[in-house]
């Protein structure tokens, strides 16, 4: 028995000569809530298909709950909530989807999906097509919630919710499925509520995993430093990135952010500050392009 | 009590909540044998991961500022000064670069600057211990 809900290894997924997952190595532990970033186009929606047997892998393999969704995938949906294209039957209310997907899962609760159709404040008598699309959303997740699911896979949950609504979420997340020890998994580019409530991170940019961590274990390692001197080192494992201007060298390390900083004091440098990342400046550093706004404007 | 933690500040959440805790056991906001709330309530409150609770919390009792009575919470220790001391020095220790920092940046003596901060104890009165 493992205690990874998913794992993935070497996953691939291309589109003819187009790769949009590219040799993917993914760990998500049992009873995390796993943030999956990237971009637009980075490749989590492709990834997430291929997790509900959506789509057919081109390589390498996937394991949720230890089954191949390839093979198995209707005793993955039947321990997974999956929210991913938040289409439904156009003509049927909230109510009617309720009672039609009650059939299907075993451990479905009614009561749960009363309590959620009030926190999530969802019109459950109006007919799905008449819906709007925040709502249509909501009773997406309403409908994978009740389920009884051991694991939540969510595809942008918060895409087109309001604020009020997404802390809503965020909490039924939390309080409902982490604090059981059930696993969430939630692709987004949200990064602020991601960082908020994700304990694990994976960071995908052009189908390729950039990072796996801890999110706590990301927030002491990664720094930046801005120090002056000549003849800086260049050359260190922990350097993440190198930016130079007019006699200032800023670093961004990935860790020992202290040791760094004794050897540029030692080797005669002035060090003017270390100041810790959040993840989006984390984030613009891995996927962003070189040429974004400099650092004075930001701060 | 209320906890705030500010995921985007680069501190790790856990991190944070030990903080406030020792924070607010400093500033007598908690007593000894205050009940703290349990994991699940808070991290549902600061929509933060139950373990990134349950891991503050298992730092504080290692570190002596909490006990854990089993099926029935997590209890306010009493204070132990070794360890407040600690966390006084770690908590200032910034503000004390960045002085030094300031002070060499204007070309300001280091005796002028003790000096400095020696005076704004004196304007404090002398009610330290």
């Amino acid at each position: 028995m493992t205690d990874l809900a998913i794992q993935t290894q070497g996953l691939a997924k291309s589109y003819g000569p187009l790769g949009a997952v590219d040799g993917l190595n993914l760990h998500v532990p049992r009873g995390s809530i796993y943030g999956f970033l990237g971009r637009n186009g980075a490749g989590k929606t492709t990834t997430i298909r291929m997790f509900a047997g959506l789509a057919r892998r081109t390589g390498g393999s996937i394991q949720v709950f230890g089954l191949d969704p390839q093979y198995d995938h209707i005793a993955i949906l039947e321990r997974t909530g999956f929210v991913i294209d938040k289409m439904l039957i156009p003509s049927m209310t909230g109510n009617d989807l309720v009672r039609f997907n009650r059939a299907f899962f075993p451990k479905w609760s009614d009561v749960l999906a009363k309590k959620y159709a009030e926190a999530l404040e969802i019109p459950m008598k109006q007919k799905f097509s008449k819906l709007s699309s925040g709502n249509k959303t909501k009773l997406c997740l309403l409908l994978a919630l009740a389920q009884g699911a051991d694991l939540l896979v969510l595809d942008e949950p918060t895409a087109g919710l309001d604020p009020v609504v997404t802390d809503q979420l965020l909490r039924l997340i939390v309080d409902d499925f982490a604090n059981d020890g059930r696993t969430a998994f939630l692709s987004s580019h949200h990064l602020s509520e991601v960082e908020r409530v994700a304990d694990w991170v994976g960071i995908i940019d052009h189908g390729k995993l950039l990072l796996e961590a801890q999110l706590d274990d990301i927030r002491i390692g990664y720094r930046r430093i801005r120090a002056i001197g000549r003849e800086l080192p260049t050359q260190s494992p922990e350097i993440l990135k190198l930016h130079r201007s007019e006699g200032m060298t800023e670093y961004v390390l990935r860790a020992n952010a202290d040791a760094f900083t004794a050897r540029l004091r030692n080797e005669g440098a002035t060090v003017l500050d270390v100041s810790p990342m959040n993840l989006s400046e984390i984030f613009l550093e891995l996927v962003g392009k070189e040429s974004h706004v400099p650092v004075e404007v930001l701060a | 009590m209320i906890f705030r933690v500010h995921p985007g500040s680069g501190v790790p959440i856990y991190l944070q909540i030990e903080s406030q805790v020792k924070h607010a056991i400093a500033a007598g906001g908690l007593n000894q044998n205050d009940l703290l709330p349990p994991v699940r309530k808070l991290a549902a409150e600061l929509r933060v991961n139950p373990n990134t609770v349950a891991r503050a919390y298992q730092n504080l009792e290692r570190d002596g500022v909490l006990r854990t009575v089993p099926g029935g919470g997590c209890y306010v220790n009493g204070q132990s000064p070794g360890l407040l001391k600690a966390e006084k020095i770690r908590r200032l220790k910034p503000l004390a670069t960045q002085l030094a920092v300031e002070a060499k940046q204007v070309l300001l003596s280091r005796e002028d600057t003790l000096k400095l901060l020696e005076d704004s104890f004196d304007e404090l009165g002398d009610s330290h211990d």
